[in-house]
């Protein structure tokens, strides 16, 4: 088995790859990369059991062949070439030979069959969708997914796909996004829910990207397929909460403001806040927005005034500072509605400008009561 | 278990005090029989000044009654602020006696006057004073009651009235009590009266020979009150500023209603004036209770305790909605009522208990 492929080339696509491989594995042949040559064809795999990705190179070879190289040491080598042809040939003894214009390194390998193979999908639904759309859906929602062991649903991004659009969802219970696109539909309905590792990588890969993604699942996997690269994961087990419910209906009170404004003085007040809770109050009478915070324990205290316009009765709500940083720092309009009910019920916040055609954002955060 | 030192408790009563305050600022109504209250067809009499009384018109009757008892009774519209701002000048007078004043409502105070700050060893005198001083200042007449504990004190204040007042001396009080009609008995309502006439007990006397287990028996938990109130023992302290535990308003319909729509209307109103009760005294509850009088007199109560504190109308609302839909209602109903308890005003000496938690809330998945 032997190879010739661009340094940098070769690096580009297993740094991409290596993001699947975890730091502590259990299992030893996770820390390699799987290299399969068929002829000109380098098929290079990484995976963590949960998520398998895998890239087709194009080399210079007339052989074939199937090992797991040592991804750490392999990439900490590449990372130090400058561009340049490097020739990989594997000996007898079980180690695989690299030669650059510098020297000669070699790699102990093991043998490709150990390394665990990609779920195939039967009979998966599909769907397409362009690389830079799944990109944004996913970056406009991970944040706002949950980190709780007992509720690992949440800890994805629901992705519900039907004949007239395309939606994403995520939520921790305190905060949610959802995310939809009326221009792009799938042929039947599905749903299922995304683990965020995955979801990670493909935003870094896809992020930018023309080239379109086929989405392919079933009741326990899914797998993306573009251009050469190929993504295979579990999807979590479980039903998403009933997310439409908690989304107020009737919400009378509407905020409109300038988004960089409002995002400037959060930041600013919430330094005062309270460290635990993160409590930000708006005050909203007339057109003017209240933004204050207060630290009681350390008598930290501090109040801005902001213009904006608004619809309804005068209300007093706390939220967390936080989450209304993220969510505003995540939309990129530049004006913002808020539209609220009561101060124990969850406000809304979309964007008024900004959007393409057929996209939707709607957040919602739900409040910090306050105690007085 | 008699207290060490032989305590001296007052208690001052005003005379009709709304009616004598509407009196009082209103001198065309002086010497006429008036009603402070609504006229209207389900109105409730709050007070009556003398000359109503004379013709049968009692507090908390209805209003169509007592218009029937006296036709000439003219109706006053209550005015608490009013009534606030008079009472608070008399428990200024009250505090030039004694730090230990414990406020029954705006017209009603308990007085501990064992250690006064006259140095005044008599309490028949310093209720003399005090009404005096109540008559100047505010042109008005009390009662007053004096004795060793505030259930005696309390039950003598209506010996004298209006205008008077009666000492019961700790060796009258055996002698006092024996003689006092049950139903006099603070604490004996319409119902218990009833029960104990059933029982033979008349006066004081009679429920003095009934045996602590016999009481026991037949008015469970409040055996051991009535054992010993009629034998003068009442060790209840006066306590300074009563310490509010909740914090209600109810309206009782025109008409009895069964559309939910129509109780959502009045629950609104409720809790509008739940809110402005709430920011007047700068509380906040967790507690929401939802009353419901039937058109049959039967009483239900819903409630709900809720993890933060809540002060605006919006939630209480919000809250009393939820109560309401809980189940359905089992007749027409003719009264609603919304009380917020669980106040943040308790637990004042647990310091830490009382630092603002703020609660940050969930989706309801």
């Amino acid at each position: 088995m032997k190879f010739i492929v661009s340094s940098t080339y070769l690096l580009k696509q297993l740094q991409i790859l290596g993001g699947v491989i975890n730091n502590n594995n259990t299992l030893p042949i996770l820390d390699n990369f799987l290299f399969e040559l068929n002829n000109d064809e380098l098929t290079v795999s990484a995976s963590d059991l949960e998520t398998t990705m895998s890239a087709k190179l194009q080399v210079e070879s007339d052989s074939e062949g199937k090992i797991a190289v040592p991804a750490r040491l392999l990439l900490d080598t590449l990372k130090t070439f400058p561009e340049q042809p490097l020739t990989f040939v594997v000996e007898d003894n079980n180690t695989i030979e690299l030669s650059s214009n510098h020297g000669k390194y070699a790699l102990a390998y093991a043998g490709g069959e150990e390394f665990p193979k990609a779920v195939s999908l039967e009979e998966p639904s599909s769907t397409k969708i362009q690389g830079d759309v799944l990109a944004t859906a996913i970056s406009k929602t991970i944040f706002a997914s949950g980190n709780d062991d007992l509720r690992p649903v949440m800890s994805g991004v629901f992705f519900q796909f039907t004949p007239q659009n395309l939606t994403f969802v995520a939520t921790d219970a305190h905060k949610l996004v959802k995310y939809s696109r009326d221009d792009i539909s799938a042929s039947e309905n599905a749903e299922f829910i995304m683990p965020k590792k995955p979801l990670n990588l493909l935003k870094g890969i896809l992020s930018g990207s023309d080239s379109e993604v086929l989405i392919e699942y079933n009741e326990s996997n899914a797998r993306f397929t573009f251009e050469d690269t190929t993504l295979v994961c579990r999807l979590i087990d479980g039903k998403y909460p009933n997310y439409e419910a908690v989304i107020p209906k009737e919400n009378p009170n509407k905020l409109v403001i300038d988004r960089g404004q409002f995002l400037s003085s959060v930041k600013r007040v919430s330094i005062f806040s309270n460290k635990t809770t993160h409590q930000v109050r708006l005050k909203i009478a007339g057109a003017e927005l209240n933004i204050s915070a207060e630290d009681v324990d350390y008598s930290n205290k501090a109040e801005e005034r902001l213009t904006c316009s608004y619809q309804g009765d005068d209300m007093q709500i706390g939220f967390n500072s936080r989450f209304l940083t993220e969510m505003l720092t995540n939309l990129n309009a530049n004006e913002v509605q808020l539209e609220m009910s009561l101060p124990n019920r969850a406000g809304i916040l979309t964007p008024v400008d900004g959007l393409d055609e057929g996209e939707k954002v709607t957040m919602l955060v739900m409040p910090v009561m306050l105690n007085n | 278990m008699e207290p060490a030192k032989q305590r001296k408790i007052i208690h001052v009563d005003m005379d009709a005090f709304y009616a004598s305050v509407e009196q009082l600022d209103n001198p065309g109504l002086k010497g006429k029989p008036i009603a402070v209250g609504g006229s209207s067809q389900r109105g409730v009499v709050a007070a009556a000044s003398y000359e109503a009384r004379k013709f049968g018109v009692k507090s908390a009757m209805s209003s169509v009654i007592a218009k029937r008892n006296c036709p000439e009774l003219i109706f006053v519209k209550p005015r608490f602020d009013r009534y606030r701002e008079i009472s608070n000048r008399i428990r200024n007078i009250f505090f030039e006696y004694t730090d230990l004043v414990e406020p029954l409502s705006l017209d009603e105070a308990y007085l501990d006057v064992t250690e006064n700050k006259k140095g005044n060893p008599s309490a028949s005198l310093i209720a003399k004073e005090i009404r005096q001083k109540i008559l100047d200042k505010t042109g008005l007449t009390a009662s007053a009651g004096i004795s060793i504990n505030k259930f005696i004190a309390k039950v003598a204040s209506d010996y004298n009235k209006p205008n008077g007042q009666k000492t019961v001396n700790p060796e009258e009080v055996p002698e006092f009590l024996e003689a006092l009609e049950i139903r006099k008995f603070y604490g004996v309502g319409k119902v218990t009266a009833e029960k104990m006439y059933r029982l033979g007990i008349f006066t004081g006397k009679n429920l003095k020979e009934k045996s602590r287990e016999f009481l026991d028996e037949h008015f469970g938990k409040s055996g051991e009150y009535y054992y010993q109130v009629v034998r003068g023992i009442h060790l209840s302290e006066v306590k300074p500023s009563r310490i509010r535990k909740s914090l209600g308003a109810e309206r009782t319909f025109e008409e009895n209603i069964s559309s939910e729509v129509f109780m959502l209307e009045r629950l609104e109103n409720i809790s509008e004036e739940i809110e402005r009760r709430l920011t007047k005294s700068k509380v906040a509850g967790k507690t929401v209770t939802l009353k419901i009088k039937y058109s049959d007199f039967t009483l239900q109560t819903r409630s709900k305790t809720l993890d933060y504190y809540i002060s605006s109308k919006g939630l209480i609302l919000e809250t009393a909605k939820k109560l309401l839909y809980q189940e359905k209602m089992k007749n027409s109903v003719r009264l609603l009522g919304i009380s917020l308890s669980n106040l943040n005003t308790e637990k004042p000496d647990e310091k830490e208990e009382k630092k603002e938690i703020a609660v940050q809330l969930k989706f309801d998945f």
